[in-house]
């Protein structure tokens, strides 16, 4: 029995073109994003192979959810066609057994629905064959298959997916014989999913979230973090650790409920209930004599009654839909969800700001609210025809449009109650969280400028594609088109006007300081252009919608007349000029005012600009030596003027004939250069080539005079500039001043895409060297066009604002009513400061001859003395350590949260308002994120800013990784326990084996690292901390004071090799193997605690014996590793709390074998034992250090 | 008294099947019965007067209002129940009929409340006013829609096959409903119930292939056979031999045997027995001239 209903499951799905459909799109997806780069799907890039194991399981991964819709399919029409069918009660009368039935059909579809999921598989391994056959991927690109990867994907992702899909999706079908209430289980699973998602946004979590994930998507991310590209290309998944613990737990649920399901099962139809109830209803017969029909008075025209009416028993109905009530709940979970568990770095949360909660409420509801518009236009355009109300409805003398429009508000309105309830949470959740600043208006401005317009459009759009097409399916396809394949279309034709894709507005993020910006007149226009678009679109199918009986396209249009009236023509003209009329100004501002290159040809610019003028990279060039400036800000245009006075001087040898000028087209650039003509301009590029009669000799010195000016015209497609905004105007001087000489960060970086425009491998940074030569002369910020040079400015803004420049205040006055400020460095600096202009509240605290000063805006007060604490903790360690400060001032300013960073400029240093201003640190034991960062930038002061590393390999362990480290100690003598640290470090840990995980290149030794974050961050600091533990901190310090000494301000710029050849004689010879191994190699700890027993001792003291392993691993620069001998001094230590934060006893032992036992005596009562306690050591399974202690 | 003047409708559906073909009748106030087979186009014509549906040409007036032109008007007398009529889920029978009231123009919500409770009196289903009409048998679905097509005193009251799937008590129910409206409205009932017509109705018509085969009263239909009906019993293998030789209009089975009527103007023989013509017979009679 159980073999019949399986085989004739399959046979009837064979014969489908669904399942063959299913498998194709599934292979066309796979065998495009395998062969092509325009495709992608996770990504393969840098070292790792196009058809590793890692690259494999996530294409499994994430077309297991695709799956889901297949999925639903399967199980859904499985359980459902014999119903739909009417063919159930023929069926069920005969002896049929249940369970050959329930799981014959279930198993069957089980299958079937894992079979277009083989596609990747398939996928891949064409892909492999055919790209280097047919020259679109070199064929070193591919590696060789594993057997395992397959059958372990199959049998730990596809099946076990499949199944927990199939069992809720063929449950719910089974219960409710609804497809629609099927789909929407399927879609349960992507809520656990994208909490999943929230969860990983913390380390701390991600256990939790490795279970939490339905699918096991994150658990598998999770578990394949640290692989290197090695490791990727080599380790097949396996089902062991978290992926074990996530399938157990997912497939025993998919059982339950299937279980469950299977005993509810049963052949008799469930009606019967029901019809029992209409009998007995039946032969009630009341006969009551009715009374004499009332009188009413019938009135002609009441549309706006017909209206209300029509709107209300939409709502009504739509209320009371479950797949309503579902994706409502949905959104709601997923509000809270994000609200619950959405952290934001070091485990910190910023305050509940409006404009935090208005994000997650956007971020929220849109796909809910998107997949509820779509259905319920279907819903209520064809409800009438669907229920047969239709003949009636249209039979009374209501105006034809009337339900039209009332459709379209009542499927609006749900977009608003959505909304309006998760607003309502929102403001709950702010209240909960005892915040009270909450900014209603913020709500609502942000719903009428970001959401409205869209939602408005879409509902239009929607619902005039139901009345057009005049089929409830084909209609649905069509929208699906319309919303999502339409921007694919547009990416693969490389056009990308927001007058193209439906709703599409240019960038606008709202924020404390400069309110919505920057391109509200933009997304103004746009919104307006959307909705007048959509609205004509909806009148117009008006005039075609279908009253009475159904009636073809032609029959429609030759009721066009009897639909219209006179007034109804006038108001859809109105609109079609007014749509023509706005649609002209948005391609006028967009296209011709503000044009714009696809991106495309940004690439063929990029290449073209590589092949013309990489031949000019050695022409020699000028030296900045002073610069004077007088900059006009104006906010409220987003206009600046900048006038400045360049002092430049032959250091070269050779006399220089000519000058090559990349020039920003955004800016308007003249130039008055003594002696210098224009020889050619192209403006594709922005290239300006000048010629010098007579030429600047050895020595000469001349002074350029630069004006520059921006103008901001009308609006643009993409969205206007965040440099010059409102309030908070953030420029520095590479934006205005024309770049000198070849620009190699134009061309194009990634190495593959290199290699298929037929460029040469891009040139990487100067290999380090001890005889550095005319490298050395370069620092690798100002590349060589000047050292450490004078600033002057003189800078105005509109007179509210502040305007900051580099270096003292001089002067301020105001003239014109404009505010003006006079700045000077107070001692030369490296070319590289921003201009500042918003209004802003100024603290202030001064420290020995410093002005230490916050410039915040008003509303974000809260973290603001914690700040000057920073600032001022900093200055007080660095004197202390490195050596004077020289700048007059300590300026930390708030600029807008368009990006989120913090940046050090000569004594002054701009901060995101979303990152730190607005951060709730009221719990001290917390990780502070504020100490944490303005420690950083502030020791930029002295690493960047008064040493800075040759441009060369190792360049920036001197500025990046010190100033991490000058950072951390400065967290360090504050630090309340030694365990407090660990909190710390671990996000540097995890920065570093995440960043060598997702190498591209390749991974370098510290001294050796060429601006890799992840390297000169995480590592760096990660090194330098345990450099301080085994060697002392005043160790480390008077050799970074030395080498500060000896470099300061000066030039030629110094290499790491510097440093290592001052730190190397202050580390004892029992330690010496730290420099090669932590500095100049690449070298990873495998360490664990194997076993720890503990027993108490007569005198009250317990002994813990452990036992632990420990490998010490050199890696290559793509993760090749190998185990290498140890003689290696590693701390062991016991805890007295299972948290981990007691640390009650701690040695540093010798370890030379890979097994080894220790044994400790302590005071206190143990709680576990661990080595390398405070993780100093860079250890990729860092958990399994520690252990509870047992006692025997 | 009022009447519905048709003159000329016609309309061929995209598959070339002819709906209505130059239908032209008159209908005065009173009941009129549509009769007509499966297919014949009664639905089509309803469906033309009712304006759910456009013909290809001909006209349509309502005393002097061009129906066809003047959609809005008409409705404004239009009552209509058609053959399937189906309900809004998760509406109740109240908010259903309140919501027809005031598209109908009935635009004072007190009146119209007590319209609708009135109504749902009358179709007997006021303690049920609150209930999903959904959940409703046919009966009282049908119920509902009466009493949604007698909403605004309609003065064209167009009923399509509105008795198919009642029970008998439910059948007789609803016609005292229907003879309940006003002697001055036009009521046109389409069925293929001969009986129905002949009970109700003071005219009538009959379809066939989308033509009027007849239009008349019923008597007047019943007084064009007399004396030329006749009634046999046969076996069922003399049953062909007997259409080739006689005219038969009908045959049905009494007691598992054949009885035919034979139409001629005088007994074909002494087995034959002359009968009183019924309305099925002038129904019969008319079907197969059009047929031939």
């Amino acid at each position: 029995m159980f073999k019949n209903f399986f085989l004739s499951e399959l046979r009837y799905s064979f014969r489908q073109p669904m399942l063959y459909l299913f498998f194709l799109i599934v292979f066309l997806l796979v065998f495009a994003a395998n062969v092509t780069d325009n495709v992608s799907i996770g990504g393969a890039i840098g070292n790792v192979f196009r058809n590793a194991p890692n690259i494999i399981t996530i294409y499994s991964l994430i077309m297991t959810i695709f799956g889901l819709l297949f999925a639903t399919a399967f199980f859904n029409n499985s359980a459902l066609r014999d119903h739909k069918n009417n063919f159930q009660e023929i069926l069920f009368s005969k002896p049929i057994d249940k369970f050959g039935y329930f799981m014959g059909k279930f198993l069957a579809s089980l299958f079937l629905s894992t079979v277009p999921l083989t596609g990747v598989f398939f996928g891949i391994i064409l892909g492999s064959k055919v790209a280097p056959l047919m020259g679109w991927i070199e064929a070193d690109r591919f590696g060789p298959f594993f057997i395992e990867t397959f059958i372990n994907n199959y049998f730990i992702f596809i099946l076990p997916n499949m199944f927990i899909g199939g069992a809720i999706i063929y449950s719910l079908a089974q219960e409710y014989k609804n497809t629609m209430i099927s789909f929407v289980g399927a879609m349960l699973i992507i809520v656990g999913y994208s909490i999943a998602g929230e969860l990983v946004s913390d380390i701390d979590n991600e256990k939790i979230a490795s279970l939490v994930d339905t699918f096991g998507i994150r658990t598998y991310s999770i578990t394949s973090k640290y692989y290197t590209p090695l490791e990727k290309n080599t380790l097949n998944p396996s089902l062991s650790g978290l992926i074990l613990y996530n399938r157990l737990l997912w497939v025993g649920f998919a059982a339950i409920i299937l279980f469950a399901s299977y005993t509810r099962f049963s052949f008799t139809t469930k009606k019967s209930k029901k019809s029992k109830k209409n009998k007995s209803d039946l032969n009630k017969v009341i006969l009551s004599v009715p009374k004499k029909a009332p009188k009413v008075q019938v009135f002609k025209n009441s549309a706006l009654l017909h209206f209300k009416s029509f709107f209300k028993l939409n709502m009504n109905s739509i209320y009371k839909h479950v797949t309503f009530k579902i994706l409502f709940v949905f959104s709601i979970i997923q509000l809270i969800a994000g609200l619950a568990t959405g952290f934001e770095y070091f485990g910190l949360k910023s305050y509940p700001l409006t404009y935090f909660m208005v994000d997650q409420v956007n971020g929220s509801s849109s796909l809910f609210i998107l997949i509820i518009l779509v259905f319920f236009s279907g819903e209520l355009v064809w409800r009438d025809r669907d229920v047969q109300v239709n003949e009636v409805i249209d039979s009374t003398p209501h105006s034809t449009l009337i339900p039209l429009f009332s459709k379209t508000l009542s499927l609006f309105s749900l977009s608003v109650v959505i909304h309006l309830v998760l607003i309502l949470i929102a403001i709950i959740y702010q209240l909960i969280s005892g915040f009270t600043q909450i900014e209603f208006s913020l709500y609502v401005k942000d719903y009428i400028y970001n959401m409205f317009p869209i939602y408005f459009t879409m509902c239009a759009a929607l619902v005039a594609i139901q009345v057009i097409v005049n089929n409830k399916y084909i209609g649905y396809m069509v929208s699906v088109i319309v919303l999502l394949g339409f921007d694919i279309i547009l990416l693969i034709l490389d056009v990308n006007s927001n007058m193209l894709s439906l709703g599409s507005t240019p960038y606008m993020i709202y924020s404390d300081l400069n309110g919505f910006g920057p391109s509200n007149t933009g997304v103004f226009w746009f919104s307006l252009y959307w909705i007048l678009f959509s609205l004509l679109l909806l009148s117009l199918s008006g005039l075609i919608w279908n009253r009475g009986v159904k009636k073809s396209f032609k029959e429609r249009l030759n009721s066009i007349n009897s639909n219209t009236s006179k007034t109804y023509s006038i108001i859809v003209s109105s609109i079609g000029v007014l749509f023509i009329l706005t649609a002209s100004f948005v391609y006028y501002n967009t296209q011709i005012l503000n044009s714009y290159k696809s991106s495309d040809r940004y690439e063929e610019l990029a290449v073209s600009y590589e092949k013309y003028y990489k031949k000019y990279k050695n022409l020699p060039f000028p030296k900045i030596i002073e610069a004077k400036y007088n900059i006009d800000i104006f906010p409220k245009k987003k206009m600046a003027d900048v006038l400045a006075y360049l002092t430049l001087t032959n250091n070269k040898e050779k006399p220089i004939d000519s000058i090559l000028l990349n020039v920003n087209k955004q800016w308007d650039l003249s130039f008055e250069f003594p002696n210098a003509t224009i020889i050619s301009k192209n403006e594709d590029h922005g290239v300006h080539f000048y010629r010098i009669d007579p030429p600047m000799l050895p020595g000469d010195t001349l002074i350029l005079e630069i004006k520059n000016k921006y103008e901001t015209k009308g609006f643009s497609n993409g969205g206007e500039t965040t440099s010059i905004v409102k309030n908070g105007s953030f420029l520095n001087n590479f934006e205005i001043l024309p770049n000198i000489g070849y620009d190699s960060s134009k061309e194009i970086g990634d190495k593959n895409k290199r290699k298929k425009l037929g460029l040469p491998p891009k040139e990487r940074m100067p290999k380090l060297e001890v005889d550095c030569g005319v490298n050395c002369d370069k620092n690798y910020l100002t590349q060589g066009f000047s050292d450490y040079i004078n600033v002057e400015s003189i800078i105005s803004t509109s007179i509210e604002q502040t305007a900051i420049a580099p270096g003292s205040l001089i002067r301020k006055w105001e003239e014109n009513n404009r505010a003006y400020f006079e700045y000077r460095l107070d001692h030369p600096s490296q070319n590289f400061y921003s201009f500042i202009s918003a209004e802003y509240e100024i603290a202030k605290r001064e420290w020995n001859d410093v002005d230490i000063e916050i410039y915040y805006d008003a509303k974000h007060s809260v973290n603001i003395d914690m700040m000057l604490d920073a600032v001022e903790r900093s200055l007080n360690y660095y004197t202390e350590n490195f050596g004077p400060y020289y700048h007059k001032q300590a300026r930390v300013i708030e600029f807008p949260r368009f990006s989120t960073f913090a940046q050090a400029f000569p004594g002054t240093m701009p901060y995101s308002e979303s990152f730190g201003f607005i951060i709730d640190l009221e719990d001290e034991e917390d990780n502070n994120v504020i100490d944490a960062v303005i420690a950083h930038e502030m020791a930029h002061q002295w690493w960047a800013h008064q040493l800075v590393g040759a441009n060369m390999q190792g360049g920036t362990l001197m500025s990046e990784a010190f100033s991490e480290y000058s950072s951390l100690m400065t967290l360090k003598n504050i630090a309340k326990t030694p365990m407090k640290m660990r909190e710390f470090l671990k996000y540097d840990h995890d920065r570093y084996l995440r960043g060598r995980s997702g190498e591209l290149e390749k991974e370098l030794p510290l001294y050796k690292v060429e601006n890799q974050q992840y390297i000169h961050y995480g590592k760096g600091s990660v090194i330098l901390y345990a450099l301080q533990d085994y060697i002392g901190e005043d160790k480390v310090n008077s050799a970074m004071k030395e080498f500060l000494e000896k470099y300061r301000y000066k030039t030629p710029y110094p290499t790491s090799l510097n440093f290592l050849e001052i730190l190397e004689p202050k580390i004892p010879d029992s330690l010496n193997y730290l420099i090669d191994d932590w500095f100049k190699e690449i070298t990873l700890y495998d360490n664990r605690l194997k076993t720890a027993f503990a027993k108490k001792l007569d005198n009250g003291k317990y002994e813990v014996s452990i036992e632990i392993e420990a490998f010490k691993i050199k890696a290559d620069s793509v993760g090749n590793e190998k185990k290498v001998s140890l003689n290696e001094w590693i701390d062991i230590g016991v805890f007295s709390d299972s948290d981990e934060e007691n640390l009650i006893h701690q040695q540093r032992v010798n370890i030379n074998d890979s097994l080894m036992r220790f044994t400790m005596i302590v005071d206190s009562l143990p709680a576990k034992a661990a080595i390398d306690p405070r993780h100093i050591l860079i250890d990729r399974v860092f958990s399994d250090n520690t252990k509870p202690v047992s006692f025997n | 008294m009022r009447q519905l003047v048709l003159k000329n409708l016609s309309k061929t559906y995209p598959n070339n099947v002819k709906a209505l073909d130059d239908v032209s009748i008159e209908i005065k106030s009173g009941m009129f019965g549509l009769l007509g087979p499966n297919g014949a186009g009664k639905s089509s014509l309803m469906r033309t007067i009712a304006t759910l549906q456009e013909a290809d040409s001909g006209s349509i007036f309502f005393d002097d209002l061009n129906v066809l032109d003047n959609t809005k008007e008409f409705r404004q007398n239009l009552g209509y129940l058609p053959q399937e009529f189906g309900v809004y889920p998760r509406i109740t029978a109240e908010q259903l009929l309140d919501h027809i009231a005031t598209l109908k123009g009935i635009s004072i919500k007190n009146e119209r409340k007590e319209l609708v409770e009135y109504l749902l009196q009358k179709v007997n289903l006021y303690d049920k006013k609150n209930k999903n009409v959904k959940g409703f048998s046919g009966g009282m679905k049908q119920r509902i829609g009466i009493a949604q097509s007698l909403i605004g005193d309609p003065k064209v009251l167009i009923v399509d096959e509105p008795t198919a799937g009642l029970d008998p008590g439910e059948r007789n129910r609803f016609y005292d409903l229907l003879s309940d409206v006003g002697e001055d409205v036009i009521v046109i009932l389409s069925t293929h119930i001969v009986d129905d017509v002949r009970e109700l109705c003071t005219q009538m018509a009959i379809m066939n292939f989308g033509q009027i085969v007849f239009s008349g009263a019923p008597d007047d239909g019943i007084n064009s056979l007399k004396g030329r009906v006749f009634e046999k019993q046969i076996s069922k293998s003399e049953l062909d031999s007997y259409k080739e030789s006689h005219q038969v209009i009908s045959n049905k089975l009494i007691a598992g045997k054949p009885v035919i009527h034979v139409l001629n103007d005088k007994i074909p023989d002494k087995s034959f027995k002359k009968i009183e013509p019924s309305l099925e017979d002038v129904f019969f009679t008319n079907i197969q001239k059009n047929n031939q």
